[in-house]
Order: structure tokens, then C-alpha cells, then sequence
């Protein structure tokens, strides 16, 4: 090889490792830009940094929690990345709580008013999960829709009474329980009393207990006992004394506050609405009654859900810290105190009820040392099947649904009325129950009288609602009068009867006058009729609406566009 | 140019283009992984993840502020602890469906991908079950999955017990008192006996108002001491502490557990937090049961604040022992360096001065130098007049349930009481 030849040569091997060398470069930035260009395939779900938590709550406990997520937020907690953190609530009845948690919820955590709807979740979660694979079987623990709940208050559910009331029971010298209230409520007539449907956990209990009583035990229900025949005469007898249902403890509170005493004479509360109650009006007070036969718990968890399947938003890293912050927080000195002056028992156990300004100190009302027992709560599968047959034992309704079909309904309104009282027909389950659909616009015109609501009257009410159209002027003390009257030629003493009215405007078309109506109301009618009325938007006539639910020993309320259907599904848990 | 320029060009055009595509193609493929590995860089931090069990998680969580405080360093890295609070059975669960991110025993784990890699960002690296067996399983879930053991049993990351507490029984005072009048020694016996009373305790000597008999049994599906109370009952019932498959499935040993199983007031709300449970709503839900020694210690003020009659605490002759050992995770999940961290924490909890903070928490220390009454603080000595024993008398220890038995009372669990 020549000198020539041997240059060229080292050119070569020159070239080549300095190509190497850049190629090392190139490609490692090449490669830079590829992984950073290109997103990751495995990424299916969204994230989000927010530190905003919303928590659903139970409404008993709703007022309370907001304050004490006020005085959260007002701390100004921050987030490692500066991020403020804000705790927000809503206001569900358990039961919302649980199907709306199911998937997708606008919440991120819960606080219902017992554990037992947590256990209702996680069985439902589980079935709609529906694991196949045998790995997933083995050890068949920790798999949870929420993770590990914390309690920050407790109470317990108790029997509230007037204390004249109380006394006629045998209170404070001997026990009274759950067999008393029904056996006075069954002999006397004139003895009023309530409970929440089963939707809320004073109203599972005041069933779970008649349960019992109808079965003769006190721990050991099965299914088989609760739909015994003996059972269910048992329990309709009861329920047959029941004044009538409901949205839960907070509006029987504001009902009381209006009515007195001759609205009920008991009712099953929590034992923090007794405390909250007598603060407010210590020249009329309640009495806590603690069942003989044993009570259960409400015991307020409060649980983050672990969100994240089938593209749901899963809880940011901020928002868990947000809600340890809430949750410590929540058990703070600060924070139990104020719960135990709302009547609640702080989780907090080093606080003692009976000293200091304790509302459980130095009265008779509550009793710290109470309860003594409680009733066995049956298996999630009993409690179910509870549930269940409730709603063959409940005291029957027949309810008429009165509605506004004007011209001015026309268009959206109407759209939303149809909805909302198909929503209403959907929510009554009891096999005893009927509802008929009278309308009103220049005429009344009774679009379907009182009828069951089987398979067939349920289609054939849904399909007169879809059938609606609106025109004409609003002839609402007529379209009142009639379903009235109807309800009194059919004479159901046993049952609940009601009128649902609802209208957008103002009474402009009736033969009846308005004065007529009134006394109608008050004084016609052998047997009580319960009217409920809603004022459908601004241009309702609230006084007059207001002035019959007055009459008739109802309700009155407004709605608009966005929570028309909600108040129809509200104003059904009455029935 | 000539041709040699040109051969020389050429070379340097495929060369380039080869090995440039070659690492880009490789590069792009460790996807949202940690850099390449050309670069080592040494962390400043290390973060060691330690999931307790419930009934230590407080007081290893005091330790590890009081170690985080102190910026303990490793190789010039300082060491944070983290404690993660899981009931030993949920997270036994959670090792068995995977639900932390093990990488299988196929996957480079240089190169995980973004998920794993996330997963991995949160994986444990120290679990402190309630008890050896919990390990013992996960190891046998893993042994199936990857083919080797995940936490040692022997070495430099064995697992050591850091704390111990074993099962008693608190019952309310006036109850007991009945309860041993009408029916002798507190015992499993005993409690059927009362259970299956029919008229409750008004037939058993007691007072109307307090209603039928009422156990206390952890809900065995968030606390794994309702399978240990299960067991040690199956232990008296035999007489003996091994238990097996047979034992569970025999017909009359069933009967029996479900009449005892009868007696619970709740399950439904209980939470895995079973003493505070028993403190929060006192005697109304249970006049008495067997619970872990530690959780009914750190509740007895709270029952004295809360209730109007004292709880007292019986030791049973079959006695369930939960050592707490702290257990390494040993596979290429964490880093070496966060697995000696992990010692460095160990090595700080076993030492005298956390040793006998644990007293204060009613457990029982591991390590034997250090008394259960070293301090005025310690709930040995707070409660002494409530039957608490400073040694636990002479007793038969349970022996740790297999899989199987594990696997049994939980299907039994929830076809004949849950359901």
C-alpha cells in the first residue's frame, strides 16, 4: 500500500468514527423528539390537578357540613403546587347518594347519614363490577367503589316527642319503645306520628323495628320472616297510623316550626335534631325517647370515592389532599366542638357530653348514657328484601296530579312537565297506590281518574302524559275543586289522599270562586286531603298557591326549568 | 471527486443513517420512562412507602415524623418515610389482585411503560402486616405469578416483628360480672352460652334494658381480627391450635359459629377500626368482645369518657398473637437504595427510644430490653386495674391459619352471616 493509498484509508476510518460519533448525537435527539412528540398509548383516562372537592351529604347534615367546609375554605389551605384547596357540598338523600355514585357522580366524596348505604354502594359496585376471573375471587377483600371512611360524628336514632306526649307514654319512669308508639297510634285516632321513608336511615330503622315487632324477635330476621303474611298485616297496620312520609328530618323541622305541636305528636329524628330543636325553642321542648327494644346509629362517614372507570375524571392527587385536609380538619378540636353544639356526639372521644356546655349536659331531653341497646341490623340481603316489601305495607295513596295545561305551559314548559310527572309516576312503587291526571285550561278535563298503578294503569297514565298539549286560559280553582271532590266520592279514609297542583299562571277561567275553594278545602271533606302546590316560574300566582296548600295541609313550592322534575320525585317519597 | 471520496461519503451516509435510526427507534421506545441510562444521577431524597397495618399505623406514623424530622441520610440521599395506613387483609388483597403494579416476571423493569412507571411511582416499599401469615400469603400469591418469594423470610431483609400485641377480651364491667355469675370463666363457651340465651339478659341475671347479649367481632372483611377472633374460637371449640379445612366445614362446628356469629349486633357498619367502634357507641352495640390487646387499650379512656360503666379485660387460654413484622418488598420495583433506606427505618423503630413510645399505644415491644411498664406513659400501667396483665398468662398460642383456612372462614363468612 502507498502512501496515498494508506491516507485515503485513514480518511475512511476517520470518517467513520466521526460519523459515529454524530450519529450518537442525531439519533439520541431524534429520539428525544420522538418520545416527547408522541403520547403514551397506555394513557386512557383524564387528569386533572384541580383541588376543588365536592362531597355529597346526606341533607339532615347538610347545613352543618356546609358551615364547617366554610370555615375550611377560609382557612386557605394550599396544595404543593400552590393550588387552593376548596371543599364544596351538596345537599342528596342517601339513596341519590348511592346511585348517583355508581358512575360518573359530580362529587368526588360522600357523606350519607349511616354506613349501611356505604355497604349498599359497595354491594352494588361489586355486582355492576361483576369480577370473572378467578384471581380476582381469591382473596375477595379491599376491592372498594371508596376508600377506608372516617367518622367524624355520631347519633343516634330516637323517637322525638312532645313532652306532655312523652309523659302519657311513661317517660322518664319506665321505658317506652318502638310497640308503644304503635300501639297509640293504633288506638287512638288522633294520635299523629312519622317516620322518613326507607331512603334515610331513621326511616329504615322506624321499619327494621316494626319488622321486628311483627316477627316477634329482636335479632335473627330473615327474609322469610319479613314477608310472612302475619308480618306484612302487621306492619300495614302500623304504617296505616302513619301521618305520611317524607323528604327526611330538616322538613319536618321546618313544618314544626310553623305548625306547633298540632302538626305531630312524635316523630323518628336523630337524636341531634331533639338538641338542635330545644336550643331553638326552649319554651316548647322535645324529648329524646330511646326505643326499649334497641335503636341504631346514624354514624356520618364521610368517604372519598376511587373514581377513574370507563373514562370517569379519577380524583386528582389535589383533590386527595384536599380531602385529608378536610378530613383532619373535620376532627379537629375546632371543628368537634361545633358538631357536638349541633347536637351531634363528636367522634372525638376524649370530649365528654356531660360537662361544660355540652347540650347533653343538665337536661332531660337527651340522655348521654343512652342508648342502651340496640336492634340487630340485618344482613345487607334482609335489609334489601325490607325495603322491598316496605312498599306493599306502606300506607296507600291515592294521589291526583293536577296540572296547568294553558297556552302560556306550551313549548319547553310542557316538554319538562311531561318529564317531571313521568319521573313522579315512575317513583310510586306501592301495589296499593293509585294516581289519576286531571287537567286544567279554559276547561277541566279529568284525563285519567284514579286508577292502580299495575303494569297496564302505569302505561296507560304514562301514555296520556305524552298526549298533553297546551292551549286555552287557566281555570286552576276548577281543575282543585274537581280532583277534590273526586277524591271524596271515592272515600278511602285508610289511605293518604293528596293533590299534586302545579300551574305557571294565574287564575283566570274557573266557575268556582277562589273564597269558595278555601272553605271547600277546610270544611268539605270527611277526611284529610293533602295538597301540595307548585308555582312553575316567575309568573305563578304564590300567594293563591301558597294560600291552598295552607288549606289543605300541605305544601307549597316553587320550581323552575331546571329543578321541575327533581320536586315532582321530591314530592312522590311523600306518598 | 474522485472514487475514494466517494466511497468515503457513502460509508459515512449509511453509517449515519443506521445507527441514527437504530437510537431513535430505542429511545422512543422507553416511552415515558426514567432517562435512558446513559447518565446515573444520585437522588438528593429517597422516599421509602410503608404500608401498617392499623392498629401500629399510629404510632409508626409518630415515628416517622419524628424520623423525617431528623433527615436521616443514606449515601447522601435524605431519607422521607411515608406511611400508608391498610388493614393487613385489605392489603393482602390488594398484593394478591396486584393492585399496586408488580411488574410481571417478563418485563425489563429499566423499561416500564408511563403506567407502570406510575404505579411504580407509588409502589410500597415496606409492608408492616398484623401479622406473619399475611406475608406467608402474598408470598405464596407471588410464587405463583413471578416464581420466587417477594419478602424474605431469612437475611438482611427478613421480616422482624417491631411490635406485639396479642387478642383479649373487653367486656363491660356490670356485664362480665353477670356473665361470670351465671356462667363461670369468660370464655368462648361462655359467650355462646349467653348468646343462644333466648330472653337475653334478663334470663342471664341482667338488667332488662340492656337486651339480648351482644358481641363484638371486627367485620372479618375490613379487619383481619375478625378472622383471628374466628380462629382462636375455633381453637377453644377443638381444643386445640392448629386448625384445619375440616375443622371449619364440620357440620356441628358451623352450627355453633353461626349461633355465636348470631349475637353480633352490626356488621354492616362496622369499621375497620373495631375498638374505637366499641368506644364510640358503647355498650348500646356490645357488652363485650375479643379484640386485639393494643386497639381496647387506646380506647379505654375513651369508654370511660363516653360510657357510664368500665370495661375490663380477660386473657383467653387460646390466644392469637400479632407480631407486626416489617417486611421488605424485595423485587426490582424499589431501588436498592430504597430498600436499605427501608432498614435504616426498621433499625429506628426497634430502637429503645421508639420502643418505648409504642407503649403508649398499648402495644407490646419487640424488642426485649425495653418492659411493657419503662414509662409512666405506657397504657400497661395506665390501666393495670382493668385486667391488664404486664405478663400474659400461661396460655396456648394459635398457630397462623394456611390459605385454605384463611380462604374457608371467608366464604363461610359471606354465604352465612354477610348474606
Amino acid at each position: 500500500m502507498n502512501s496515498k493509498q494508506q491516507r485515503t484509508w485513514l480518511l475512511i476510518i476517520a470518517g467513520i468514527l466521526l460519523s459515529a460519533f454524530m450519529c450518537c448525537l442525531f439519533g439520541l435527539a431524534l429520539g428525544s423528539l420522538i418520545k416527547h412528540a408522541v403520547p403514551s398509548s397506555t394513557t386512557t383516562t383524564p387528569t386533572t390537578t384541580s383541588a376543588e372537592l365536592t362531597i355529597a351529604v346526606s341533607p339532615g347534615m347538610g347545613p352543618t357540613l356546609q358551615q364547617l367546609a366554610e370555615q375550611f375554605n377560609a382557612q386557605q389551605h394550599r396544595t404543593p403546587d400552590g393550588k387552593t384547596m376548596q371543599v364544596r357540598t351538596i345537599s342528596l338523600s342517601p339513596e341519590k347518594i348511592v346511585a348517583q355514585s355508581l358512575a360518573h357522580p359530580d362529587f368526588q366524596a360522600i357523606a350519607p347519614d349511616s354506613s349501611l348505604w356505604l355497604n349498599q354502594l359497595n354491594r352494588e359496585w361489586e355486582a355492576q363490577q361483576n369480577p370473572t376471573t378467578e384471581e380476582k375471587t381469591l382473596i375477595p377483600i379491599g376491592s372498594r367503589r371508596f376508600d377506608e371512611p372516617i367518622r367524624y360524628a355520631v347519633s343516634p336514632v330516637v323517637i322525638a316527642a312532645w313532652q306532655d306526649v312523652a309523659t302519657q307514654l311513661g317517660w322518664p319512669n319506665q321505658p317506652v319503645g318502638w310497640a308503644d308508639i304503635q300501639r297509640a297510634a293504633t288506638e287512638n285516632p288522633n294520635f299523629k306520628w312519622n317516620h322518613p321513608g326507607t331512603g334515610y336511615a331513621s326511616g329504615l330503622l322506624a321499619t327494621l323495628a316494626e319488622f321486628y315487632a311483627g316477627t316477634g324477635l329482636t335479632r335473627g330476621l330473615t327474609p322469610e320472616a319479613a314477608t310472612a303474611q302475619t308480618t306484612i298485616d302487621y306492619v300495614r297496620a302500623v304504617e296505616a297510623t302513619v301521618q305520611f312520609y317524607g323528604e327526611g328530618e330538616d322538613v319536618i323541622v321546618q313544618r314544626l316550626e310553623k305548625e306547633g305541636r298540632n302538626f305531630l305528636d312524635a316523630f323518628v329524628t336523630q337524636e341531634n335534631v331533639v338538641v338542635a330543636w330545644n336550643q331553638a325553642h326552649p319554651d316548647r321542648p322535645l324529648v329524646a325517647i330511646y326505643p326499649a327494644e334497641g335503636t341504631l346509629w346514624a354514624d356520618h362517614p364521610l368517604a372519598l370515592l376511587e373514581l377513574g372507570e370507563d373514562g370517569e375524571t379519577p380524583v386528582s392527587d389535589n383533590q386527595r389532599r384536599t380531602y385529608q385536609a378536610f378530613a383532619a380538619y373535620l376532627l379537629s378540636s375546632e371543628a368537634q366542638q361545633r358538631l357536638l353544639q349541633a347536637g351531634y356526639r363528636p367522634a372525638d372521644l376524649s370530649i365528654r357530653l356531660d360537662e361544660g356546655n355540652s347540650p347533653f349536659a343538665n337536661t332531660q331531653a337527651v340522655d348521654w348514657r343512652q342508648p342502651q341497646t340496640t336492634l340487630q341490623i340485618p344482613s345487607e340481603a334482609v335489609v334489601e328484601v325490607v325495603q322491598n316489601v316496605w312498599w306493599y305495607t306502606k300506607r296507600p295513596t291515592n294521589v291526583y296530579l293536577v296540572v296547568d295545561t294553558s297556552g302560556s305551559m306550551a313549548g319547553t314548559k310542557m316538554r319538562l312537565t311531561k318529564a317531571a310527572l313521568r319521573s313522579f309516576v315512575q317513583q310510586i312503587r306501592g301495589d296499593r297506590d293509585q294516581v289519576g291526571l286531571i287537567t286544567f285550561s279554559s276547561g277541566v278535563r279529568l284525563v285519567r281518574p284514579l286508577q292502580p298503578l299495575d303494569e297496564g294503569g302505569r302505561q296507560s297514565l304514562l301514555a296520556a302524559i305524552d298526549d298533553l298539549d297546551a292551549s286555552g286560559e287557566t281555570a286552576l280553582v276548577d281543575g282543585i275543586w274537581e280532583a277534590f271532590d273526586d277524591l271524596q266520592q271515592q272515600g278511602d279514609a285508610e289511605a293518604i289522599n293528596a293533590l299534586v297542583v302545579m300551574t305557571d299562571g294565574h287564575e283566570n277561567s274557573s266557575h268556582h270562586r277562589i273564597s269558595e275553594l278555601r272553605q271547600h278545602l277546610t270544611t268539605g271533606s270527611s277526611f284529610p286531603v293533602v295538597v301540595f302546590t307548585i308555582a312553575f316560574g316567575n309568573g305563578a300566582d304564590e300567594k293563591l298557591l301558597r294560600s291552598f296548600a295552607e288549606s289543605g295541609g300541605g305544601q307549597f313550592r316553587r320550581a323552575d326549568e331546571t329543578d321541575i322534575e327533581e320536586l315532582y320525585k321530591i314530592i312522590s317519597t311523600y306518598f | 471527486m474522485n472514487r475514494t471520496r466517494w466511497i468515503f461519503v457513502g460509508i459515512l451516509a449509511v453509517v449515519l443513517l443506521i445507527v441514527g435510526v437504530s437510537l431513535a427507534l430505542r429511545a422512543g421506545q422507553s416511552g415515558g420512562a426514567t432517562d435512558s441510562g446513559l447518565t446515573l444521577e444520585r437522588p438528593e431524597a429517597v422516599t421509602v412507602r410503608v404500608l401498617t397495618a392499623l392498629p401500629v399505623s399510629e404510632w409508626v406514623q409518630n415515628a416517622a415524623d419524628s424520623f423525617n424530622a431528623e433527615d436521616h441520610q443514606i449515601e447522601g440521599a435524605s431519607i422521607h418515610i411515608e406511611v400508608i395506613a391498610m388493614d393487613g387483609l385489605t392489603a393482602l388483597g390488594r398484593w394478591d389482585r396486584n393492585e399496586f403494579g408488580a411488574l410481571d416476571s417478563d418485563t425489563r423493569p429499566e423499561h416500564p411503560t408511563a403506567e407502570q412507571q406510575a404505579a411504580l411511582d407509588k409502589f410500597p416499599t415496606v409492608w408492616i402486616p398484623d401479622s406473619r401469615y399475611l406475608v406467608e400469603l402474598a408470598n405464596v400469591s407471588y410464587k405463583e405469578r413471578l416464581g420466587r418469594d417477594v419478602f424474605l423470610t431469612d437475611g438482611e431483609y427478613r421480616a422482624r416483628p417491631v411490635a406485639i400485641s396479642l387478642f383479649t377480651w373487653g367486656i363491660y364491667q356490670s356485664r362480665a360480672e353477670v356473665l361470670e355469675k351465671s356462667l363461670g370463666t369468660i370464655s368462648w363457651r361462655t359467650i355462646h352460652d349467653a348468646a343462644i340465651t333466648k330472653g337475653g339478659w334478663p334470663d342471664l341475671g341482667g338488667k332488662p334494658e340492656w337486651g339480648y347479649f351482644k358481641l363484638v367481632v371486627p367485620n372479618p372483611q375490613k379487619n383481619v381480627g375478625g378472622l383471628a377472633a374466628m380462629i382462636a374460637a375455633a381453637g377453644e371449640y377443638y381444643g386445640r391450635t392448629n386448625i384445619t379445612v375440616a375443622d371449619l366445614t364440620a357440620p356441628d362446628f358451623q352450627k355453633w359459629l353461626k349461633e355465636l356469629m348470631g349475637a353480633v349486633t352490626d356488621f354492616s357498619s362496622a369499621s375497620a377500626y373495631t375498638a374505637e367502634d366499641f368506644a364510640l357507641f358503647g355498650y348500646s352495640v356490645g357488652d363485650g368482645g375479643q379484640l386485639l390487646e393494643s386497639d381496647l387499650l387506646q380506647n379505654m379512656q375513651g369508654i370511660l369518657t363516653r360510657w357510664d360503666d368500665p370495661l375490663t379485660l380477660y386473657y383467653p387460654q387460646y390466644i392469637t398473637w400479632f407480631d407486626f413484622p416489617y417486611t421488605v418488598w424485595m423485587g426490582p420495583e424499589t431501588t436498592a437504595l430504597e430498600k436499605n433506606a427501608a432498614l435504616e427505618f426498621e433499625r429506628y423503630l426497634l430502637g429503645e427510644a421508639q420502643q418505648k413510645k409504642a407503649l403508649a399505644y398499648g402495644l407490646r415491644p419487640a424488642n426485649p430490653n425495653v418492659p411493657v411498664d419503662a414509662t409512666p406513659e405506657s397504657l400497661f400501667v395506665k390501666w393495670k386495674d382493668h385486667g391488664v396483665e404486664f405478663v400474659v398468662p400461661r396460655s396456648d398460642a394459635m398457630r397462623s391459619p394456611d390459605r385454605e383456612v384463611l380462604l374457608t372462614l371467608l366464604r363461610w363468612f359471606e354465604l352465612n352471616v354477610a348474606n
